[in-house]
């Protein structure tokens, strides 16, 4: 007896998606049951909101599905994500501007009213944070919604150092992470971002401050602790640069906004504040202070282009301190990064050389935050930000003035 | 006998008065051609100087990585480098043709060798003011990467690295001026070895501790311990 084989049921036809409410992009691995569940929880808001997902086929394979699996998954809510794949199979981490620039452009193609993009791990199945950073945008009408994580005190050292300090200073406004990655955007701002495209700053670095400038409802969101692979940056200079680049672009670019700017304000902000116990044990900061103290002994000729005198002097001084009384004074460090992004602008010299001439004095910061850190619980982590915080406003004067007048401090 | 005499000395004030006025169109000459190179020269280094200054070429190369101009080692600019370089080049080029115009053959010849000699010494320029700008962008490089990995001795790699192109570029200044050739080749395999000699026992001495460091944290990758790193930037 011939046994038929059991044929395949047809695959249900899904209608291609031509309008959303929102358009969700995930960066990070998720599979596409995963995805679906997420799309679905986002449908409950109030509005019945019509979800569109980019789906990050690169992203979903390294997750675990196979490609196979991938191909037959069909779902009324995923749209290509154009340009979002890696070149490299080795690599999980998509180009995050890339993804940044088409999530947009797909975003205005459907019309939506919104875009939220996540690149940390999601690791609910149902994750809460995201339908936070969603709310604001479509009951709210925020434009954006950045992500406030609870971070252990070690955690976030170049935002908590540089990015989030000098966009409060620079913006006024008290933004915790500018740079996200986890954002919420609205029509307006995307529109927006997609007319600057060709300026080259990457992205990420732009959306804050172009939603600062033009005086845009801009929010947070308390969203917990955030999960992301360690990066495996071997070479902390890289990181620096990479980061610290685009930020100081923008803020050329941003100069006449930024100029007019006094004082700053808390921004509204949703959510439940999560606390995370904090170490309380010492830390070993020596590699950090030798790293520094080899620079100083080292880098004094691209140093010397770049600070002015007082200020190498005092670094000169603090390279001679013995390691338990090892500190950056908080106005130091703010005038070395104002320089460093003075020169940056005037191209003083190479902007890759400048940048990464800058990690031993960034460590140095890290070493000393340590030190204060180290016993500090999470108020008093928060005091010590706070004060870093205002150190940054305190010192803007002295960074108008440079910029307007580069030559004046000149050695 | 007297008259003798001074029929001779006659003859060799007249020898002297034609020469010296055979002299005189030759020298008339020189002079206008250095009077109107060194007026082309300047007409030309302004035009090369203001050209060069609309297109920003002193940020430009900056920008490109190369070179702050405050740090120029043969001139502040190198706009102006480029002018000046230019002006004299023109002005020892109409000196060149002004001593030819006194139609004496070794003048000719003099002027001809000197002639087919500038394109060497404008090569052998090139090739020592692009190896000193990439010998300059290089160890720069070397530096911070050595500072920023702890190598104690970054300095040193540094210098070793601005001194094996540097000796690089005079070799091949020195090979296209056709100066001994054969001693600069021997010399400069000596030199190149040696430099490269004395930084791989300089690194590879110094660098035991880093080398251990590594591969135990490789070993430590491949058994699966997690290192703990109590710091996180991003």
């Amino acid at each position: 007896m011939e046994v038929e084989p059991i044929s395949q049921p047809p695959a249900p036809k899904v209608e291609p998606v031509t309008s959303a409410d929102l358009v969700l992009g995930v960066v990070a691995e998720i599979d596409d049951e995963s995805l679906i569940a997420l799309c679905d929880s986002l449908r409950t808001l109030p509005g019945s909101p019509i979800i569109a997902a980019l789906r990050n086929d690169h992203a979903s394979v390294q997750a675990g599905a196979t490609s196979e699996a991938s191909e037959k998954m069909h779902s009324p809510y995923f749209v290509p994500w154009p340009s979002s794949k890696t070149d490299d199979p080795g690599t999980p981490v998509v180009n995050i501007a890339t993804a940044y620039q088409s999530a947009f452009a797909v975003s205005e193609q459907l019309n939506a009213r919104a875009c939220c993009i996540v690149a940390s791990t999601i690791e609910d199945a149902k994750p809460e944070w995201i339908r936070e950073l969603v709310q604001p945008l479509l009951e709210e009408d925020f434009d954006l919604v950045s992500p406030q994580y609870a971070l252990r005190k070690f955690e976030g050292l170049l935002n908590s150092s540089v990015i989030s300090p000098l966009t409060r200073c620079l913006y006024g406004k008290r933004i915790r992470n500018p740079m996200g990655p986890d954002l919420g955007i609205s029509r307006r701002l995307f529109t927006k971002m997609l007319g600057t495209e060709k300026t080259g700053v990457h992205p990420l670095a732009s959306i804050a401050p172009a939603a600062l400038c033009d005086n845009l409802k801009v929010c947070q969101v308390l969203v917990g602790p955030r999960t992301y692979p360690p990066p495996d940056w071997t070479n902390i200079s890289s990181l620096v640069a990479q980061i610290l680049s685009p930020i100081f672009a923008d803020m050329e670019k941003r100069a006449a906004c930024w100029q007019r700017t006094r004082s700053s304000t808390p921004l509204p902000s949703f959510g439940k504040p999560v606390l995370l116990s904090q170490d309380t044990g010492t830390v070993d900061v020596s590699r950090m202070v030798e790293s520094f103290q080899l620079g100083n002994r080292n880098l004094q000729e691209i140093w010397d282009l770049v600070l002015p005198p007082s200020t190498l002097l005092e670094l000169r001084k603090l390279a001679r301190l013995p390691l338990e009384q090892f500190r950056m004074p908080n106005d130091l460090w703010v005038r070395i990064v104002f320089d460093f992004a003075l020169a940056h602008r005037l191209r003083t010299i190479n902007r890759d050389h400048l940048l990464k001439s800058m990690t031993p004095l960034y460590l140095a910061w890290v070493a000393g935050f340590a030190r204060d850190a180290e016993a500090a619980d999470a108020s008093g982590v928060e005091q010590i930000l706070e004060r870093l915080a205002v150190a940054y406003e305190s010192a803007k004067p002295y960074l108008v003035s440079r910029w307007r007048w580069p030559d004046r401090f000149n050695p | 006998m007297w008259g003798e005499i001074k029929r001779a000395l006659a003859q060799s004030t007249e020898r002297f008065l034609t020469r010296f006025a055979d002299l005189l169109p030759g020298t008339a000459a020189l002079l206008v051609a250095v009077l109107i190179s060194i007026a082309l020269g300047f007409l030309l280094a302004v035009i090369v100087r203001r050209v060069l200054t609309s297109m920003q070429f002193d940020q430009r190369l900056t920008q490109w990585g190369f070179h702050s101009s405050s740090e120029w080692p043969l001139l502040k600019s190198p706009t102006l480098l480029i002018s000046r370089t230019i002006a004299a080049l023109i002005i020892v080029a109409g000196f060149l043709i002004g001593i030819a115009a006194f139609d004496a053959e070794w003048t000719s010849l003099l002027a001809r060798s000197i002639f087919a000699y500038i394109p060497n010494m404008l090569g052998a320029v090139l090739v020592l003011v692009v190896g000193s700008v990439i010998a300059r962008y290089l160890s720069r490089s070397v530096l911070i990467g050595a500072v920023n990995l702890n190598l104690s001795y970054a300095r040193l790699l540094s210098v070793g690295v601005r001194w094996l192109v540097l000796v690089l570029a005079v070799a091949m200044a020195l090979e296209h001026l056709r100066i001994a050739t054969g001693i600069v080749e021997l010399a400069f395999g000596i030199l190149f070895g040696g430099i490269v000699f004395a930084l791989a026992l300089a690194v590879g001495l110094g660098s035991k501790d880093l080398i251990t460091k590594s591969l135990e944290r490789d070993a430590q990758k491949v058994s699966g311990e997690k290192i703990e790193e109590p710091f996180r930037h991003v």
